[in-house]
């Protein structure tokens, strides 16, 4: 749109862009870094850039064993609870998008407000429902809740990309005599496909790095990376390496994820969003 | 400020500490098995029967399963790799639950509060707090009963006096739980700073002061301590100083007394010490800021827990292999130094299913053949003939290890307990934490600092 | 979202007015099983939670006397409310709020405007942008711990190389707030860009076009046309930004722990205090239930202003 700019303002604006993305990556670049110096480097002052890289952080925590079951539970969590949240989330968000009823308003605000609680005290409570539900240490109980969490999230958004698709193709779907749920299920729910992945991508985020619940609900079985990463918090002792190393390993599945979907979070907020 | 020039160096008498004076450390520390330090060499063998000589029945659990819960700690690694001896030795399966210190102790409260069964045992982040809440198992009876313990093997005079008392409450002479670790203050100092500087280890806290002054650079700081403002930093270094200055924290009748003129003139020089000679940022530390700087080079004098030692005498991590001296405390104002100390506590969860089990384990886990495997794993215990061991001696490094004993038998563990044990302490110990980094970081003087947090610590004792 | 609600708030109302009273009851039903299963899981997960921390909020409970509670009526908040502790937390978690928020939407926003004007290497930088909200948070904040250690750290030994004196960062009570700002600036600008760019992409070009011809500026073009177009995904980015920057907690808890003194002692921190060091959780709950209270009255305000509920309630 800005399409007739100056070189000169080209470059200046490269330049910002560019610089934007050093200071996204430098603690980034920090961990990695770290994850191949030995201990005695990563403390160096000052900081030591050059250094004789080892691998024996990532040997470690590979051949342990402890950290690749972390990933897993971290991944099933996520997946699951992104999987579970859109299943109950996007319905909901439709409704609120496409119809009237008695109450919406206070209902809609009321779905927002489950975001709000500080978890602080409700992790009391939490804990006491999950012992008598049998959820702890569960991957399923986990996922639950995590859903609670992010179900404000997942239908908020999912509402904006809702009421953005032209009405035309619902009302010709009724006319037709289709059913409502014939309506929602063959053309609202495929045309918001693109607004379906941008919120799962955001709703996996949120599960795959959430800690207090994960670490008040898990024990042994179903502990997931945020909370076993930890771990390498010693008593009087980090282990940077290990943590920094782990903390690369468990970032790979993410950036494949945001590579192969970014296109798809751009393209689903293109299609999703408003029309004037 | 430089004090150096108007002031010289005391140079005091050397205060290296010899064998010769660490016999007599451990002989206050009363350990009876002294006679013949190396007796643990002819243990080496560990097998079956340094277990079935002891008088009880291993079996008598036997299918069952216990939960430990423990935290990150060189204790927990240590015992690790022990379990499936006990597993072999009991049949009894025992599955760890490891946390940091931090998520433990956010955990632990909410898990054993909401009545859990498990962990059937575990490590005792808060004394006062787990007795008052009722969810520490009283082991007196299980002591008294000869078919659940037997404590002629058990030696408890190998236990340093001071961790057989530890874990006795005051308030009903009942025993909650057992001592694992033994941690104590300690100086750490840069051999080769000191002695170029032709310094001693100090014998007083003015000396201390002049020796961290002078010594600091540009490029080195002085010295280091925890500063930052939360109970679980700076209060256990800062104790030491109000302990080795003749003051209390919380006194007999359980009153907050942090506030007396020998408390002020100790944490006054603290921050003295630390505004002084400390790097900047100082008010962040936490003992990770501390360890970090000093394995770098960059601290001529640290002072934080014994278990520094493992640390720095590691290659993998260290710039000062082999350059550390290790001392004592010294006293303030004409007192006798007083280091804090630090034992970490295990017990059983009063609603466990397996009681028997747990005990079982909680005597296994702290028994003389166990805890002599476990030393030789690099951990620090709580009985003489642990750290007797030639091998452990030999990773702890010599010299650590006689000062980490000395400092032991310095401690006064009574002026210790008074505070931590109270189960307000939490309260407490953030109004006492709160005040000392306002000092260090030069807020506030250490009159007013203290007098308001002693104020609003009776407060939250008196309720 | 102004625009998109009133264009299609008549459809809407097309559907509701739906005319023949089979369809409605039809409607009706689907409208209830589309809604039930989020409403049993949100009603059975936060219900009971809710419903006991405000109980407790009116009573003395202490998980050291897990079973012996005695209600107390206001006097948790009596207490809370008269103190000082709470309104300065309270102060302190409003700056860092604003700080945090403002900087994240300011940056997000310039960032995607440019972003927008570059077709080459866009799909990769945006890839690159989002990276801070992936790194497991326990990594990047004790790296951040290190990176603002004022002897080992890289920001220092940074500065001493360009020749500025090394600074305090997290001691400083007057510099640990904003060093924590840059931290949350740092790992979730990239959540209201991403939002922001959806936004962007989707702007008719016409109403632009038309105006850039009429020579308008290229200010004036964001301001009169950009910008509304924006406002309700900046509504919703600010919305749920704002609600979570509230409860920040980790970031904190690691790197200050609340200090120095008590200079970044925030509501959330200040109630885990409470509620998980000190075990008072009656205490705690009367913060969090001031908390929740704050929260809701502000965000009802933000929504109310920014007209952000589908349905026209004004």
């Amino acid at each position: 749109m800005i399409a007739r700019s100056h070189p000169l303002s080209t470059l200046a604006r490269r330049a910002l862009l560019l610089l934007f993305a050093v200071w996204t990556l430098f603690p980034l670049y920090w961990i990695i870094t770290m994850s191949f110096k030995r201990e005695v480097d990563i403390l160096a002052s000052p900081p030591a850039w050059l250094f004789a890289p080892t691998l024996d952080h990532y040997r470690a925590i590979l051949s342990e064993g402890e950290v690749l079951g972390f990933f897993r539970n971290s991944l099933i969590v996520g997946l699951g609870a992104t999987a579970l949240g859109l299943a109950v989330g996007v319905p909901a968000a439709y409704i609120l998008a496409r119809h009237h009823f008695k109450g919406r308003t206070d209902y809609d605000f009321w779905i927002l407000s489950t975001r709000m609680a500080p978890p602080v005290a409700m992790l009391v409570p939490f804990f006491i429902l999950y012992r008598q539900l049998g959820l702890q240490d569960s991957h399923i109980g986990l996922i639950i809740a995590h859903v609670a969490q992010n179900l404000a999230i997942i239908i908020w958004v999912m509402k904006g990309f809702f009421s953005d698709l032209p009405a035309e193709l619902e009302e010709a779907g009724l006319v037709d005599g289709a059913t409502h749920w014939q309506t929602f299920l063959r053309i609202m729910l495929p045309l918001s496909l693109p607004g379906i992945v941008a919120t799962g991508i955001l709703s996996f985020l949120f599960s795959w790095n959430e800690f207090l619940f994960a670490l008040v609900l898990t024990n042994n079985q179903a502990r997931t990376a945020p909370v076993g990463l930890h771990s390498f918090i010693g008593y009087q002792e980090v282990q940077w390496g290990a943590l920094s190393a782990a903390a690369t390993v468990m970032l790979l599945p993410v950036l494949f994820l945001l590579v192969i979907f970014q296109r798809q979070i751009v393209r689903g907020m293109t299609l999703g969003a408003v029309r004037g | 400020m430089d004090r150096t020039n108007d002031r010289p160096m005391q140079r005091a008498p050397r205060r290296e500490l010899t064998r010769r004076r660490l016999m007599q450390a451990t002989a206050a520390l009363g350990a009876g098995s002294l006679a013949s330090p190396f007796l643990s060499r002819s243990a080496f063998a560990q097998d079956a029967a340094d277990y079935t000589s002891a008088g009880i029945d291993w079996r008598m659990a036997e299918g069952t399963e216990i939960v430990l819960g423990a935290l990150e700690h060189p204790w927990t690694a240590a015992i690790e790799p022990l379990l499936p001896q006990f597993t072999e030795l009991t049949g009894i399966t025992v599955t760890l639950q490891k946390s940091s210190e931090t998520e433990y102790v956010t955990k632990m409260p909410v898990t054993l509060a909401g009545g859990s069964t498990t962990p059937d045992v575990f490590m005792v982040w808060s004394i006062g707090q787990a007795i008052e809440g009722g969810f520490l198992e009283p082991l007196d009876a299980y002591y008294a009963d000869p078919a659940l313990m037997d404590l002629a093997w058990y030696d408890e005079e190998d236990i340093f006096p001071g961790a057989r008392e530890f874990p006795v409450w005051p308030a009903d002479g009942q025993r909650y739980a057992v001592a694992i670790t033994a941690e104590a203050q300690t100086l750490f100092m840069r051999k080769d700073l000191f002695e170029e500087a032709g310094l001693e280890s100090p014998d007083s806290m003015d000396a201390l002061y002049d020796a961290a002054a002078l010594l600091k650079t540009d490029d080195v700081a002085g010295m280091v301590m925890r500063a930052k403002s939360t109970a679980d930093a700076v209060d256990w270094t800062a104790a030491g100083f109000i302990f080795s200055y003749g003051a209390e924290i919380i006194d007999e009748a359980g009153k907050a007394v942090f506030d007396s003129p020998e408390a002020v003139a100790a944490i006054d020089m603290y921050g003295k010490i630390l505004r002084d000679t400390g790097p900047a940022g100082i008010g962040n530390y936490h003992w990770m800021e501390s360890l970090g700087d000093f394995m770098q080079g960059k601290a001529a004098i640290a002072c934080d827990s014994s278990n520094f030692a493992l640390d720095l005498e590691n290659p993998e991590k260290s710039t000062v292999v082999g350059n550390v001296l290790y001392g004592a405390v010294p006293g303030g104002d004409g007192n006798p130094g007083s280091p804090n100390m630090w034992f970490w506590l295990f017990g059983m969860n009063s609603k466990s299913a397996n009681k028997n089990a747990g005990w079982l384990f909680t005597q296994w886990v702290t028994s003389k053949p166990t805890s002599l495997l476990a030393a030789r794993n690099r951990a620090a215990l709580p009985r003489t003939s642990a750290w007797m061991d030639e091998q452990f001696r030999e990773q702890f490094g010599e010299q650590a290890a006689d000062a980490a004993l000395a400092n032991l038998a310095a401690a006064d563990g009574s002026k210790f307990t008074r505070a931590w044990f109270n189960p307000m302490w939490p309260q407490v110990g953030d109004a006492l934490a709160i005040a000392i980094n306002q000092v260090v970081v030069g807020e506030k003087d250490a009159q007013t600092a203290l007098t308001e947090a002693a104020v609003k610590a009776n407060e939250e004792l008196a309720s | 979202m102004d625009r998109a609600v009133a264009t299609h708030a008549p459809d809407t109302a097309h559907i509701q007015q739906a005319p023949r009273r089979s369809r409605f009851s039809s409607r009706g039903r689907f409208v209830a099983v589309m809604l039930a299963p989020a409403t049993i899981l949100l009603l059975g997960l936060t219900l009971y939670p809710f419903l006991a921390s405000f109980w407790y909020s009116f009573t003395d409970y202490s998980l050291l006397k897990p079973n012996d509670r005695d209600f107390v009526g206001l006097a948790n908040y009596v207490r809370l409310l008269s103190g000082s502790e709470f309104w300065a937390s309270f102060r302190t978690t409003a700056t860092f709020c604003a700080l945090a928020v403002g900087i994240e939407t300011l940056i997000a926003l310039g960032i995607a405007l440019l972003l927008q004007a570059e077709s080459r290497g866009s799909g990769l930088l945006r890839a690159i942008y989002m990276v801070p909200m992936a790194i497991t948070p326990v990594a990047a904040t004790f790296t951040f711990r290190l990176i603002y250690s004022p002897s080992l750290g890289v920001l220092n030994a940074f500065l001493e190389r360009i020749g500025l004196p090394p600074q305090a960062w997290l001691s400083d009570p007057r510099m640990a707030l904003p060093a924590l700002v840059l931290v949350d600036v740092w790992q979730w600008t990239p959540f209201i860009l991403l939002i922001i760019v959806g936004g962007l992409s989707v702007i008719p070009a016409e109403p632009l076009e038309a105006a850039a011809i009429d020579g308008a500026s290229g200010w004036r073009l964001f301001w009169d046309i950009t910008l509304p177009f924006l406002r309700p995904f900046l509504a919703i980015a600010v919305l749920f930004r704002f609600i979570d920057a509230f409860k920040t907690f980790d970031i904190i808890y690691v790197l200050t722990g609340g200090g120095p003194g008590t200079s970044t002692r925030t509501l959330n921190l200040f109630a885990f205090k409470q509620g998980i060091e000190f075990l008072e959780m009656g205490y705690a709950s009367s913060i969090a239930i001031l908390m929740l209270i704050v929260v809701t009255l502000a965000t009802r305000i933000f929504v109310r202003a920014t007209r952000l509920m589908t349905s026209g309630e004004s």
